[in-house]
């Protein structure tokens, strides 16, 4: 972690200040963690001929861009794409962007707070849910961190898949997964039969990439069993060039957990700034939430 | 419209949108010297400004300005 911030520093000492602040008062759980996915990363990196530094200056070109996106949506007050057409169009099939975005991602989850919130919210619950013989599957989980740590704290239960629609998620997840005993398939969701039932799904941020998140959630809680549990996250606020459906609030998110049929076992929310309450509401401060669902009986 | 004009426009901007009634900028203003000013807020101003002259700062245009006096020549070739 220290090298990272110190490259970070180097090319962008104002944001290195920001991130600094914050992670100053990290506890050790927090940089042993860390150590331990970069590393992931680093030789999954390196195997492919490219540096560490490479993911670093992705994360920077997205912090970058993100800025950008941000003005947008406050002069707008909507996202920059609103459907899964313009997004294909300005990063699914644009492929340096995709790959810049894809590889920035990895690092946000420990750089940014509201990411590293999520992932402490599900380390430390996981374990309270997942059960032996539990079938647990993934969607979208690029840069498998969760999927590890669900090993890690569920390792007996009985088999760990993920799935995502884009061969280089695949890709980017079996590098960093590498030695793990996980199934990766590549495959909509929604070709999945309403027959095969997991135990546990996890799915951290992915209706926002949808058109039509309600539909994605019912065809969660149809893959899941009636004892089943998932572990749904999600921002408001957030915009960013692959985000389509706009969350104004955690309220909007509950409704819409609560119309598919989940009941909310318990949650976790989290502005990216450290702001009041109401300078985040007015300066519309990304929101993290992140919960812990069942069926609803 | 004169700098001075455009100046007295964005003291009264960085006043509402800081809530500082107290805060005064020159030209030579930094973010480094308003408290209140940071990178969340400064979006905030950018866009706030645009409204107030109906004008639209480019990406370069955002990313490049050093301090209030740069926004103000910027605003000026805008308006003209």
């Amino acid at each position: 972690m220290d090298n990272i911030l110190k490259y970070i520093e180097e090319k962008n000492p104002a944001h290195a200040a920001k991130l600094n602040s914050w992670i100053k008062n990290m506890d050790t759980d927090y940089f042993s963690e860390s150590e331990l996915f970069f590393a992931r990363y680093k030789k999954f990196i390196e195997s492919t001929g490219k540096k560490l530094e490479y993911g670093i200056d992705c994360y920077l070109k997205l912090c970058a861009q993100m800025v950008f996106e941000r003005i947008e949506f406050i002069r707008f007050g909507k996202y920059a794409n609103t459907s899964l057409e313009e997004v294909e169009k300005s990063i699914y099939l644009n492929p340096e962007m995709f790959e810049y975005h894809m590889h920035g991602l990895v690092f946000a989850q420990f750089l940014w707070k509201e990411q590293y919130a999520r992932f402490n919210f599900f380390s430390k619950n996981i374990g309270n849910y997942l059960k032996p013989q539990d079938k647990y599957l993934e969607i979208g989980g690029g840069h498998a961190l969760y999927i590890v740590e669900a090993m890690k704290k569920g390792g007996d239960a009985n088999s760990f898949q993920l799935v995502d629609i884009s061969p280089s998620s695949i890709q980017l997840a079996q590098g960093i997964t590498e030695g793990l005993n996980i199934l990766f398939l590549l495959k909509n969701i929604f070709d999945f039969s309403p027959t095969e039932k997991f135990d546990f799904i996890t799915m951290g941020e992915v209706i926002e990439h949808v058109e039509n998140p309600l539909s994605l959630l019912i065809k969660v809680r149809e893959l899941l069993t009636d004892s089943g549990m998932a572990y749904i996250t999600t921002p408001a606020n957030a915009p960013t060039l692959d985000h389509i459906y706009l969350f104004n609030n955690a309220t909007e998110i509950r409704d819409l957990l609560n119309e598919a049929g989940f009941e909310i076992v318990i949650e976790k929310t989290q502005y990216a700034e450290d702001v009041s309450e109401e300078r985040a509401q007015k300066l519309k401060v990304a929101l993290m939430y992140a919960a812990f669902v069942k069926p609803k009986k | 419209m004169e700098k001075t004009e455009i100046l007295a426009s964005m003291n009264k901007i960085w006043r509402d949108e800081l809530d500082n009634e107290a805060i005064t900028i020159t030209e030579s203003s930094t973010a480094n010297d308003i408290e209140e000013w940071d990178s969340l807020s400064n979006i905030q101003l950018v866009v706030a400004t645009e409204k107030l002259f109906k004008i639209r700062f480019n990406s370069a245009e955002i990313a490049q300005f050093k301090n209030v006096g740069e926004m103000i020549d910027c605003i000026k070739a805008k308006i003209g």
